[in-house]
């Protein structure tokens, strides 16, 4: 590659990449949305949000409910 | 939709108290009224009617404010709150000839025998049911307000 290769090379790409703005600040926060994408990322994927550990723990209850029905008055008390 | 988040989160955990209470009420009409039947349950109305709405609402509004550093989740946020209710509403309950505590178990609605051996086995129902309640109702109620 010889010296003119090099010029030719450098144009183009200084033709394709647009020159940076004299103010490189972004127009708003971006910070908000980046703390919204890491929350995303971060919860708890459907996989492991256990429900059928939900579905024993309510049929439990059931069961109890259905053993001792002297039970039922008192949790209605409480809700 | 920022405005008056603690009054959203007051609302959404009274919602499940609410809806129990006309149940509640309707039985009260049908054993009372219709049955005749003998059991104290105006007194038995009192805590449900006047302290467990409060005491769920308060309990959401806790959460939201104490989310941002505990990270809990809401069933668990829930299901602490029996470790405080189940004290205040046996001793309201004591106090108002509701419950009385016999030589094998705790009688309630003087109708109601319970074996103290059922007392643990019971709590951790109770437990079991408040975090059902507050991660699928009172968390779903939270996302729909915009407060989760």
């Amino acid at each position: 590659m010889n010296e003119d290769d090099r010029n030719r090379i450098k144009e183009l790409l200084q033709q394709a990449l647009p020159p940076v703005a004299s103010e490189p600040e972004p127009e708003r926060d971006l910070w908000p949305a980046m703390l919204r994408r890491l929350d995303v990322h971060s919860a708890v994927p459907p996989h492991l949000s256990r429900p059928w550990l939900d579905w024993a723990l309510l049929a439990g209850l059931a069961v109890f409910a259905a053993l001792c029905p002297a039970s039922i008055p008192v949790f209605l008390y409480y809700l | 939709m920022n405005t008056h988040p603690c009054l959203r989160a007051y609302l959404a955990g009274v919602f499940v108290p609410t809806l129990v209470l006309p149940l509640l009420l309707a039985v009260f009409i049908v054993v009372r009224i219709v049955l005749q039947v003998p059991v104290p349950i105006e007194q038995g109305m009192i805590f449900p009617m006047a302290v467990v709405p409060s005491f769920f609402g308060l309990w959401n509004m806790l959460y939201l404010a104490s989310h941002e550093w505990t990270h809990l989740p809401i069933g668990l946020h829930g299901a602490i709150l029996p470790l405080l209710m189940a004290p205040v509403g046996a001793t309201v309950a004591t106090g108002l000839h509701v419950l009385e505590f016999g030589s094998h178990g705790v009688i309630w609605f003087q109708a109601c025998p319970v074996p103290y051996a059922l007392i643990a086995p019971g709590f951790l129902a109770a437990l079991v049911g408040y975090y059902l309640v507050w991660k699928y109702i009172v968390g779903f109620l939270n996302r729909v307000l915009g407060i989760a």
